[in-house]
């Protein structure tokens, strides 16, 4: 909430203030000369006057409050009082694919980017966002959309349902529900097309990358991948060949690294090779925590590569004032005749 | 101020008495003040106050009522004013003009009648922190000195009215016999002083008059605010414009200014109840005259 105009409603005030200190100082000048009479004591005896002197004194107060509600409203309502709305425009035409390696050592992650997202949708507006999973084969969860509702369930139930730890599972020391182990089945289902693979990696890039559409359409177009880069099985695809694929579509790519599980430092020297080719960033961090900050970086990055200068947009709100104002001026018109 | 209130008082005198009038004053002046003299002039109703050594056994057993002789009065004559000087004077009379200029006007009229007669004329007056007292003396410079100190005793800031220390007072300072002119305003003397006032009719030959006072609400003048002297309170126009509170205040003024009446009623004192400085001189002399009437052939 801000005022546009705060120096108008600053100046009124002042004007108010400074009308009523004049008025307050020069209130025994400004009184005609008050007549003078004797013996009149006894009036405060009677009890029909002391009723009238009490409610002219309810009357003035009454008054007064009106008068300063009035003011305070004319002047709080001339100074417009808006809330106030960052948007950058240009974001309206990205499109953001999130490509999430769902393979066990990951999950922790794939959560925290899923309900970092789901969290942001509110602020999207005119964004089209796709979730695709990989491991040994990739499944498109839902396509590039702008149906926010639909965006928000799915990340959301994504979210829920990959947080599971399925090697602790499978060696007995984590105990789900049935419900839950459903849940997570159902999510990673088609992930697993091909036996004793996991992680491709590149393949599941390649996928992800396939993703976009609209080509002939002059949009933003980037791809949010999370993955440890440790390929268990023969990809198609190398890596290389796989972002090399994503840059001649000009799609930017922001890759986060949560460091190495079973895999030596070369996967992570592979990852950071290829995705050096394409525009975008690496982001490493072993903590789940970090992913919000890191999505907020890439957001950032994103709005200075698109050039996008964020435009405050403020909307009036002038109803409640408007009706403060209204109704002391009815006030004062009905006490105003009251008096009169 | 450029004139002497005494010249004012007789301008206004001959401005608002009729020729008749101005003929009772001046023609018949004397008869106007009738008291006790050398020259046995008529029998009177007995009444208290009057001496009784005064009294005609011989008419009274043939009349069946207590008659006294007068006399025409050749000696000096000793008038005496007690006014009231309060703040409460200062405030506005009934006719929109200042108290203070009708209880003026009142001794003036008083001095004026002295004057012609070469009566002496003695005053009382102020509150128990500054009391006014000048003594019997006919000159001109006296009586002017007189009506001078009565109008500059009386201002906003003076005491508030305490009529039964005034009595008390006027009582106690005039120990001789004096036609006595009390001049106050509507609320006073209060039926509290009535022993008072008894106790002075014993020795003086009292007469009041009251001015009556300002509407305390000041309907046909709304316009202005309206403040009691003594009581600075505001004074709410809604109160002012209200009927019933009209009629309340109306009704205990009333109650107020008769109970007066029939106070000074009883104890045969001549008394008049005047608007304000416009109608003082006539009704003085109004009043002057039917006490003539009634000391006369009643």
């Amino acid at each position: 909430m801000v005022m546009t105009f705060w120096w108008v409603t600053a100046l009124l005030l002042l004007a108010a203030i400074a009308v009523w200190a004049i008025t307050f100082w020069n209130r025994r000048a400004m009184r005609k000369s008050p007549v003078l009479v004797a013996n009149s004591q006894y009036m405060d005896r009677l009890p029909s006057f002391v009723r009238a002197q009490r409610a002219a004194k309810a009357l003035r107060i009454g008054q007064v409050i009106i008068a300063v509600l009035g003011v305070l409203g004319a002047s709080v309502l001339s100074g417009r009082i808006a809330s106030e709305r960052i948007e950058t425009p240009e974001f309206s035409s990205r499109d953001i694919v999130l490509c999430l390696d769902v393979s066990g050592s990951m999950y922790e992650y794939d959560t925290e980017i899923l309900s970092t997202f789901a969290d942001m949708v509110d602020t999207f507006e005119g964004e089209r966002v796709a979730l695709s999973i990989f491991n040994s084969t990739s499944r498109t969860s839902f396509p590039l959309t702008n149906d926010y509702e639909l965006i928000e369930r799915e990340l959301r139930e994504g979210a829920e349902a990959i947080d599971f730890d399925e090697f602790g599972y499978r060696l007995g020391t984590r105990d789900y529900s049935d419900e839950k182990v459903q849940q997570y089945v159902s999510f990673v289902d088609g992930t697993r097309g091909i036996p004793d693979e996991a992680s491709i990696v590149p393949d599941g890039l390649a996928s992800c990358g396939m993703l976009f559409d609209q080509a002939e359409e002059d949009r933003s177009r980037s791809i949010i991948f999370a993955t440890d880069n440790e390929v268990n099985g023969e990809p198609i695809f190398s890596l290389q060949e796989a972002t090399e694929g994503i840059a001649a579509r000009d799609i930017d790519l922001y890759t986060f690294y949560p460091g190495a599980y079973e895999c030596s430092a070369s996967c992570f020297d592979e990852l950071e090779e290829a995705t050096g080719t394409v525009d975008g960033g690496l982001y490493q961090s072993s903590d789940p925590e970090a992913i919000p900050s890191i999505i907020n970086e890439i957001q950032k990055t994103q709005a200075e590569v698109l050039g996008a200068t964020p435009t405050v947009i403020r909307t009036d709100h002038p109803g409640p004032m408007f009706v403060v104002v209204f109704l002391s001026l009815v006030g004062i018109l009905v006490l105003g005749w009251r008096a009169r | 101020m450029a004139t002497s209130l005494l010249t004012r008082v007789k301008a206004r005198v001959d401005l608002h008495t009729s020729s008749r009038a101005r003929g009772l004053i001046q023609g018949r002046g004397r008869s106007l003040f009738k008291g006790s003299g050398e020259d046995f002039d008529d029998l009177k109703y007995y009444q208290p106050g009057d001496k009784i050594s005064d009294i005609d056994w011989k008419a009274t057993a043939r009349s069946g009522e207590p008659l006294i002789r007068q006399f025409n009065e050749e000696r000096v004559r000793h008038l005496s004013i007690v006014a009231d000087t309060s703040s409460a004077m200062a405030a506005t009379a009934a006719d929109g003009t200042s108290k203070r200029d009708a209880a003026v006007m009142a001794a003036g009229l008083v001095c004026f009648l002295a004057q012609k007669n070469g009566d002496l004329v003695g005053m009382v007056g102020g509150g128990e922190d500054r009391p006014i007292q000048l003594p019997s003396r006919s000159s001109d410079g006296h009586l002017e000195l007189l009506l001078r100190s009565m109008q500059q005793a009386t201002t906003t800031s003076a005491a508030s009215t305490d009529s039964a220390w005034l009595l008390e007072r006027a009582f106690r300072v005039t120990s001789r016999a004096t036609l006595m002119t009390i001049i106050t305003d509507e609320a006073h003397p209060t039926v509290e002083d009535f022993s008072l006032l008894r106790r002075l009719t014993t020795r003086h030959d009292v007469m009041v008059v009251r001015i009556a006072d300002a509407d305390p609400l000041l309907r046909e003048d709304p316009g202005h605010d309206v403040v009691d002297v003594d009581a600075p309170r505001e004074v709410a126009s809604l109160a002012r414009a209200s009927k019933r509170v009209a009629r309340d205040v109306e009704a205990y003024r009333r109650a107020r200014r008769d109970g007066i009446s029939q106070m000074l009623d009883r104890l045969h004192l001549t008394h008049v109840l005047t608007q304000g400085e416009s109608t003082v001189v006539e009704d003085m002399v109004q009043m002057l005259r039917e006490r003539e009437y009634r000391h006369g052939s009643g």
